[in-house]
């Protein structure tokens, strides 16, 4: 089981744009033994020092794209954009003021789904250090 | 070395990537480390899932191709089976319909065929027993509409039948029905060894534990399957279900007793019906978890399992598929490329014996 690793510590960070922080990310893995189409993204809810992250506000970065989070849950979303296993999916947070350098509590629960069992849920929290 | 097949059977060996999961999820090993990996440890034959090891599925490119030939040929290894998945659960609030099931199924032979597959094992409707996936994955009549691709490229389907389905099921049994009514023979039976587990595994043990389980009351449990296994008589779990209330079992614990009650039941499956039915078989999942101190898989009969099949005269490959790592990686690293060797080994020394 992969739950303990879908959040990773890898590119923790916050977004600039001209000089001001305009967001933040993390990086997320898969919780299954293959990679998935994105449209079986059942749910990707974030936590960040014990506030829920706005689903609205949250964007998903995937082979040089990036898509509203909510988009991605929408019925007929494109079957073939994989997020492939093993590899990480970036996942945006629009927040003016971005997040402020340092650790942070950070609580990612992920839903997928994958036909022949009931969707699988996961859930990971760490403390990552945002750059 | 490599090669296992003598005079009195014709038996392969091949190593299913699914193995070598962790190695690639944590970037330790690439597609062409797990090929390395799986020909290092004496198989032949590869299994692989585009899913898993494949970044440019589901569009393979002839690049691709080029290159995973010239793995083939560069560790000695063939491809052996290609697996397919029945992602019908597309989308929240609608699912794939029979026409795109039938479009996706189609694609995975194509893939399996530019691969150099002869085998796809089809996730079929009933392949952990009916009524247990929330949706209808690939019946018998998307199956149907899958078969004249199957001729033409002379791909066979095998229908994976995993614990606690049985090899008699009739609800499998439709599919050749159907096969044989159109005179289309691309389908068969593929055994999951999983079917003959005796006995809870070490490694479901080990991390129902770790999620809080009650060690005397498993260990408990455990035993009594095990003693009922080798008396030769089915393990019934009304004869032991007072004494384990006694020790007042959890949540954990009950979870996991039922889950070992519908999986491994009474016992392993008959070898007496592998054997009647090994040379009808496409295909062999050599399932396992975990490993005794002796090289023995720790929860499966296999020199009885392999006998069973040498006996009924299968004709294949048996391909090591191993799980444990998903039982046991929260715990730490799982080296599964030296459970593979080990596993290896066993199954040439059954096959030899």
């Amino acid at each position: 089981m992969y739950d303990k690793h879908i959040l990773t510590d890898e590119g923790a960070r916050s977004i600039w744009e001209d000089g001001k922080k305009v967001g933040y990310c993390v990086n997320l893995k898969i919780n299954y033994y293959r990679g998935l189409p994105l449209c079986c993204v059942d749910e990707i809810a974030l936590t960040v020092d014990g506030e829920e992250v706005d689903p609205a506000t949250m964007y998903v970065q995937h082979n040089g794209r990036e898509y509203p989070y909510l988009e991605i849950l929408s019925d007929d979303f494109p079957t073939d954009f994989y997020w492939l296993f093993g590899e990480k999916l970036r996942v945006v947070v629009k927040k003016d003021g971005g997040i402020e350098q340092g650790r942070h509590k950070v609580k990612v629960v992920l839903k997928t789904r994958r036909s022949y069992t009931p969707t699988m849920v996961a859930e990971c929290e760490k403390e990552l250090t945002f750059a | 070395m490599k090669s296992v097949t003598t005079k009195n059977y014709d038996i392969k060996l091949g190593v299913s990537l699914y193995s070598y999961q962790d190695n690639y999820y944590f970037h330790k090993h690439d597609l062409e480390g797990c090929i390395a990996a799986a020909a290092g440890s004496g198989a032949q034959g590869i299994e692989v899932f585009a899913e898993m090891m494949m970044p440019e599925w589901p569009y393979i490119s002839d690049r691709f191709v080029d290159l995973w030939n010239g793995w083939m040929r560069r560790y000695g290894v063939e491809p052996v089976c290609f697996d397919h998945f029945s992602d019908r659960g597309m989308w929240k609030n609608k699912q794939l319909t029979d026409e795109q099931m039938v479009e996706r199924g189609k694609l995975y032979i194509r893939t399996a065929a530019k691969l150099g597959c002869p085998i796809v094992r089809v996730l079929h409707n009933e392949h952990i027993g009916p009524g247990v996936s929330p949706y209808r994955l690939t019946d018998v009549k998307i199956v149907e509409q899958l078969l004249p691709l199957c001729a033409e490229l002379d791909i066979m389907l095998a229908l994976e039948l995993h614990a606690p389905t049985t090899l008699e099921d009739p609800a499998h049994h439709q599919y050749l029905e159907m096969a044989e009514r159109l005179g289309l023979p691309y389908v068969g039976l593929m055994a999951d060894f999983s079917m003959y587990e005796y006995c809870a595994s070490t490694a479901d043990v080990g991390l129902a534990i770790r999620q809080g389980a009650t060690p005397e009351i498993l260990e408990f449990y455990r035993n009594s399957q095990r003693e009922a296994y080798f008396r030769g008589e089915p393990f019934i779990y009304e004869e032991i279900a007072d004494q384990i209330e006694k020790l007042n079992p959890n949540d954990v614990d009950r979870r996991f007793i039922a889950m070992q009650n519908r999986m491994v039941g009474q016992g392993p499956e008959s070898y007496e019906t592998l054997k009647q039915y090994a040379s009808s078989l496409v295909y062999c999942h050599a399932k396992f978890y975990d490993l005794d101190e002796d090289g023995q898989v720790d929860n499966i009969d296999y020199p009885k399992v392999i006998q069973a099949l040498k006996d009924g005269g299968y004709k294949g490959y048996l391909s090591s598929e191993f799980e444990g790592n998903r039982r046991m990686n929260d715990a730490g690293w799982v080296d599964e490329i030296e459970y593979v060797r080990r596993h290896q080994k066993l199954m040439r020394e059954c096959l030899e014996k």
